[in-house]
C-alpha cells in the first residue's frame, strides 16, 4: 500500500511534466501552423506511436539500441572496474596509466564514429566499440576515487581481521567500501552510453532508434522522428529509475 | 592455527627490545618518533600506556600491530617477531572502524568468517559476543544506526570473537561521553577479568589508565621513551575517591607534567594535552 502511493507520488511530476510539454507542443503547432512533415501535431505522434507499438516495430528499434548499449557498457565495467581497483590501489601504477587515460578522455566518443565505420564497418561491432568508449572513463574515473576514498582504518581494521592478501582485502573491503561510487560511475556511464547509441545509431545503422529518427527525416516523416525522441526520453527516464533502485540497496549511508 | 572450538587460544606475552622508529620524508628532515625501547609485558597483563600527544604511543601500537615497520631493534608476540598484520593481534580503534556496509552481526562475525568459521557456527558465535557487551537485541541493525558507545562495543565484540593472542586498543573510548565511557571501561574491565587476554591500551586519560590497568606505561615528549613504568595493584573494582589511586594519579600527573613542560618548551607552546 504505501509503496504504491509513493511510487505514485514520484511519479506525478513526471506526468505534469508530460502534460506541460505536450500543450507547448500543441499550441506550436497552431501558432505556427506548420507543416505535418515539419511539426505534426501530438495526436499524430501518438498515433504514430501507438502503431508502431502494435507493430512491434518500435520494440525491434528500442531493443537493439538497449541491446547494443548493455553489452558495451558490461565489456566496459569489466575492464574499467578491475582496472580503476588496481589504479586506485596502486599510486605506482596510477601515475603509468594515468596519463594515457587523461590523454584519451577529452576525446567525445562521437569523435570516434568516423574511424569505428572505417574499421568496423555499420555493423555491431563499430557501435559496441563507441558505447564502449562512452562507457569507459565514468566507470574507471568513479571506480578510482572510490578505491581512493576508503577510510584507510577500515582497510587496517580488514587486515587485522585476517585479510592477509591483497585478495581478500579487496574482495571483503575495499570492493564493498567502494561500491557506491562505483554504482553511481556504472549509473552515470549508462547515462553517457544511451546518448552515444543514438549517435552512432543516426549515422550508420539499419536498426534501432537512432536509425528510425535518421530514416524518419529521409523519408519526411517526422512524427517517426518525434516517437523515436519520446522513446528515447522515456527508457533513459526508466533506466535511470532501475538505477536508483540499486543505488539505495547499496547505499549504506555515511 | 584455525582451531574453531569454543576453547580459547589462551594469551601471549609481548617482548620490545631496543625497538625505535624514525619516520623518513623526502620533504622533511626524519622524525624520531620512538628512542630504542625495551619493555617485557607479560601475558595476561593490562596495560595502559600514557603521554603527551605526540610521543610515540600511538606509534608503538602501530608496531605491535603490524602498521609499521620499526627502524632497529624488534617487537615479538609469544616469541615470534611482528612482520604484519595478523588476526591473532587483534585491534579496537579509536573510531571504532565497523564496516558500514555489514549489519551487526556480521561485523562480528567478520573475523570469524576469514578463520574459516561457516555461517551458522560464525553467527551462533557473534551472537553469544554480542550477548557480552548487551547488545544481542542488535544484532540485525545496521552499523549507521548505532550510537557512538554502542558501536564500539561491537567493536570490542569483534576483537574477542576471533580470541586473539593479545589485543591493542588506540584510545578507544576517546570519542565517547563521559558516562558513556564510564559504561564501556567497566564493561571492558569484565570482560578482560573473565578470559584476561593481554591487553596494550592507549589512553590520554590518567584516571582511565588506573581504574584499568594493571600496569601503567608514562612515556616521554617525543622523541618517546619509558618515562615510568607503574604497577596497579589495586583490586578491582576500583575506587576514584580511593587514598590509593588517587596518590597513584598524582604519581602518573607528576610525571606527565615535567614531559608536558618539556613538550610546550619544544613546540614554542603548540603541545595540548586533553584528558
Amino acid at each position: 500500500m504505501k509503496t504504491s502511493v509513493k511510487t505514485a507520488a514520484s511519479v506525478l511530476p513526471y506526468l505534469w511534466a508530460a502534460i506541460f510539454i505536450v500543450f507547448v507542443w500543441q499550441m506550436a503547432v497552431i501558432f505556427t501552423q506548420a507543416h505535418v512533415a515539419l511539426l505534426p501535431p501530438p495526436l499524430l505522434a501518438a498515433k504514430t506511436f501507438a502503431e508502431l507499438v502494435v507493430n512491434g516495430q518500435l520494440f525491434v528499434h528500442a531493443g537493439a539500441s538497449l541491446g547494443r548499449v548493455v553489452s558495451a557498457w558490461l565489456l566496459s565495467a569489466a575492464i574499467a572496474i578491475p582496472l580503476g581497483l588496481a589504479m586506485g590501489r596502486w599510486r605506482r601504477f596510477e601515475h603509468l596509466v594515468d596519463p594515457v587515460i587523461e590523454l584519451f578522455r577529452p576525446i567525445s566518443p562521437l569523435a570516434w564514429i568516423p574511424l569505428a565505420i572505417l574499421w568496423f564497418g555499420i555493423g555491431e561491432t563499430g557501435k559496441i566499440f563507441i558505447i564502449f568508449i562512452a562507457t569507459f572513463f565514468p566507470i574507471l574515473l568513479n571506480t578510482v576515487s572510490g578505491v581512493k576514498g576508503v577510510d584507510p582504518v577500515l582497510i587496517r581494521a580488514g587486515q587485522v581481521l585476517g585479510c592477509d592478501n591483497d585478495r581478500a582485502l579487496f574482495r571483503k573491503v575495499i570492493l564493498p567500501a567502494a561500491m557506491p561510487t562505483i554504482i553511481v560511475g556504472l549509473r552515470i556511464s549508462f547515462g553517457t552510453g544511451w546518448a552515444a547509441i543514438i549517435a552512432a545509431e543516426l549515422v550508420a545503422a539499419q536498426v534501432g532508434l537512432g536509425y528510425l529518427i535518421a530514416d524518419g527525416m529521409e523519408v519526411l516523416r517526422s512524427d517517426l522522428v518525434l516517437v523515436g525522441m519520446v522513446a528515447i526520453g522515456i527508457l533513459g527516464v526508466l533506466i535511470d529509475a532501475v538505477f536508483r533502485t540499486v543505488n539505495d540497496r547499496f547505499s549504506w549511508g555515511t | 592455527m584455525a582451531d574453531h572450538t569454543s576453547q580459547s587460544r589462551g594469551t601471549k606475552g609481548i617482548s620490545i627490545s631496543e625497538l625505535a622508529v624514525t619516520f623518513q620524508s623526502e620533504e622533511s628532515e626524519p622524525v624520531e618518533a620512538l628512542r630504542p625501547t625495551s619493555l617485557e609485558f607479560e601475558a595476561g597483563e593490562f596495560i595502559a600506556l600514557v603521554g603527551p600527544s605526540g610521543c610515540g604511543k600511538s606509534t608503538l601500537l602501530n608496531v605491535l600491530a603490524g602498521f609499521i615497520k620499526p627502524s632497529a631493534g624488534q617487537a615479538l608476540v609469544g616469541g615470534e617477531t611482528i612482520t604484519k598484520p595478523d588476526i591473532d593481534h587483534g585491534m579496537v580503534f579509536q573510531d571504532y572502524a565497523l564496516f558500514p556496509w555489514l549489519n551487526v552481526i556480521d561485523n562480528v562475525a567478520f573475523g570469524l568468517e576469514r578463520q574459516g568459521m561457516g555461517v551458522e557456527d560464525r553467527h551462533a558465535k557473534a551472537r553469544e559476543y554480542l550477548d557480552m557487551v548487551g547488545l544481542k537485541d542488535f544484532a540485525d541493525k545496521r552499523v549507521t544506526e548505532l550510537s557512538g558507545g554502542m558501536k564500539q562495543r561491537v567493536a570490542i565484540a569483534r576483537v574477542f570473537a576471533t580470541d586473539p593472542s593479545i589485543i591493542l586498543m588506540d584510545e578507544p573510548f576517546g570519542a565517547l561521553d563521559a558516562l558513556t565511557r564510564r559504561f564501556l571501561q567497566h564493561q571492558l574491565l569484565e570482560i578482560w577479568q573473565r578470559n584476561r587476554k593481554t591487553v596494550v591500551f592507549v589512553t590520554h586519560s590518567v584516571q582511565e589508565a588506573v581504574y584499568l590497568a594493571s600496569r601503567v606505561i608514562v612515556m616521554t615528549a617525543r622523541p618517546g621513551r619509558v618515562k615510568l613504568d607503574q604497577k596497579i595493584d589495586l583490586p578491582h573494582p576500583r575506587d576514584f575517591s580511593g587514598e590509593e589511586f588517587r596518590r597513584l594519579e598524582k604519581l602518573i600527573y607528576d610525571q606527565l607534567d615535567e614531559e608536558l613542560a618539556k613538550s610546550f618548551k619544544l613546540e614554542g607552546g603548540g603541545g595540548t594535552f586533553h584528558d
